[in-house]
């Protein structure tokens, strides 16, 4: 089912997801958790069944996105100019969003509640419980995640437009520090996140970053080969099964 | 008597913490580390074979975890277990009768709010029979410094999860060092390397809760 956008100012839209909207895979959970398919022990797969009866009460996902121009400064910096600013994305992100005409910088969040309910599990009488609450809740933001990626998709190919994989600072290469001109670009408290000094988001599971937008743009394989993150999630464990990336 | 205290080790290893407790299936309807403890105790076993026991079971299920044979969710059923043992040792610990390895002051560093991780090295340190003070999220080096002053044989871990916070995690380990430059410093958190660790001048890094166990047991640092 498509979503359904609100309008928060030029080009500036918000969506609200539910839980349905998004589906987080339970076998991606397991395999996060570190279980091989069908190895869990019985007993942490029925936690994941309680948590997987929690997350829909507890998410209040919300993503969104504000479209602005992009382009390249020209010269020798490894960097795009998106809304006149001019952010320091490093070579890999820099060559992917080279035929965009448009960058979407977008945002998407869980909300808190899970985030608190797993922390006090972990605290209190079960751990093991808060855990798998916690990787749930990672699992879920990026799943809702692909989800507000696919309604860019939808949104840009009625203008005829196309989309590119989406990028994150703090991966590629790309400075988490530059989160702060990311929002910078977006009304103060898009979609209830804000961001500390240090660059953290707060909810905590939430993601941020910019998809390129243009006729002659298309979505590739991540070049995980040319960033010198050896023990980053994705190029350990995604990979093989998708061409996916953020957070 | 051995064969009580080797099944508490066993219920550490295995996560069982007692009767009612359906984990692991296996052991389903049998004591666990809690009852046992108790009759242990009651029974005339010293509270140091206990320890001594269960220390044997975390290890056991910290090497499982090391070969990637278990993973969080069993180390902290594990922790769980041990808890239920701590209950019962507290009075041989207030009195002296039995000790701690030390203590271990650790915390999320300034900047920083992620405490699954932290909280994960703090619950299996203390596991493995170290006393853990928690200074919680966000904490800047003049309260690691307090900390420190509080608890002068203490070692001390820090963790950060953003590249961005990292570089607070690098001030507090500066300034630590300067004020109490005998006191052990270990780092971890996702971006950390030992590289980095190295340039900090921390006297250690590990990526997992065991290396920190292991760093602590071997009196790394001193
Ligand atoms: C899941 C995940 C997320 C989730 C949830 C994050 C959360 N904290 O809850 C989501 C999807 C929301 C997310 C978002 C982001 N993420 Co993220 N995320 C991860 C991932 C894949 C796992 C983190 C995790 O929860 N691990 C599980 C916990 C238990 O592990 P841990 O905290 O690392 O702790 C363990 C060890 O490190 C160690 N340890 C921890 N502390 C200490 C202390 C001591 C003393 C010792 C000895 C050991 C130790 O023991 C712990 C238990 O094993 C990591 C990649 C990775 N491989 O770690 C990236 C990672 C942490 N994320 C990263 C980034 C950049 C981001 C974003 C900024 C991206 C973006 N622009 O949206 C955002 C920031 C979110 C925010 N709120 O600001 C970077 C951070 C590095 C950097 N460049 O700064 C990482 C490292 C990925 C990468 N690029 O390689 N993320």
């Amino acid at each position: 089912m498509s979503l359904v956008e609100v309008e928060r100012g030029k080009d500036t839209f918000e969506v609200t997801m539910d839980f349905s909207d998004v589906m987080a895979d339970r076998g991606e959970i397991e395999t996060t958790l570190g279980y091989k398919s069908g190895e869990i022990p019985v007993h942490f797969s029925g936690m994941i069944d309680e948590t997987l009866l929690q997350l829909p009460i507890r998410c209040e996902i919300k993503g969104g996105y504000r479209l602005l121009d992009i382009s390249l400064p020209g010269g020798r910096s490894d960097g795009v100019i998106i809304g006149s600013r001019l952010f320091r994305t490093g070579p890999i992100v820099m060559t992917q969003l080279g035929k965009a005409s448009k960058g979407a910088l977008f945002v998407c969040t869980l909300g808190p509640l899970m985030e608190i309910w797993a922390r006090r599990l972990l605290k209190s009488n079960d751990p093991a419980l808060g855990y798998i609450a916690d990787v749930a809740a990672s699992v879920t933001v990026e799943a809702a995640t692909d989800r507000l990626q696919a309604h860019i998709a939808e949104q840009m190919h009625s203008r005829g437009l196309k989309i590119t994989n989406r990028y994150s600072p703090g991966y590629c290469k790309w400075s988490v520090s530059e989160q702060h001109l990311l929002f910078s670009l977006l009304p103060d408290g898009f979609c209830g996140v804000t961001l500390s000094e240090s660059a953290l988001m707060s909810p905590i599971k939430s993601v941020s970053g910019v998809i390129g937008v243009g006729r002659e743009v298309r979505r590739r394989k991540y070049i995980c080969d040319r960033c010198g993150v050896k023990d980053c999630t994705y190029r350990a464990m995604r990979a093989p099964r998708s061409a996916k990336k953020a957070a | 008597m051995e064969v009580a205290v080797r099944k508490i080790g066993e219920c550490i290893e295995r996560g069982k913490v007692n009767r009612t407790s359906p984990y692991p299936r296996d052991m389903l309807g049998q004591d666990g580390s809690d009852e046992l403890t108790r009759q242990a105790l009651d029974s005339g076993i010293t509270a140091e074979a206990i320890l001594q026991a269960c220390n044997e079971g975390m290890k056991r299920i910290g090497d499982k975890f090391g070969r990637n044979e278990v993973f969080v969710p069993e180390l902290l059923m594990a922790a769980k277990a041990m808890n239920a043992v701590m209950s019962h040792l507290k009075p041989y610990f207030q009195t002296g009768v039995v000790k701690t390895k030390g203590k271990f002051v650790i915390g999320t560093v300034a900047g920083d709010l992620h405490d699954i991780g932290k909280n994960l090295v703090a619950m299996v340190v203390e596991g493995n029979g170290w006393e853990v003070v928690d200074l919680g999220v966000d904490v800047k080096t003049v309260k690691f410094l307090e900390a420190v002053n509080e608890n002068p044989d203490c070692r001390v871990g820090l963790s950060a999860l953003l590249t961005t916070t990292m570089l607070n995690m690098s001030k507090t380990v500066m300034g630590i060092k300067s004020r109490f430059p005998t006191t052990p410093v270990i780092v971890g958190g996702a971006p950390l390397t030992q590289k980095v660790a190295d340039e900090m001048g921390a006297d250690g890094y590990a990526p997992t809760p065991q290396g920190a166990v292991a760093f602590l047991d071997r009196g790394a640092g001193r």
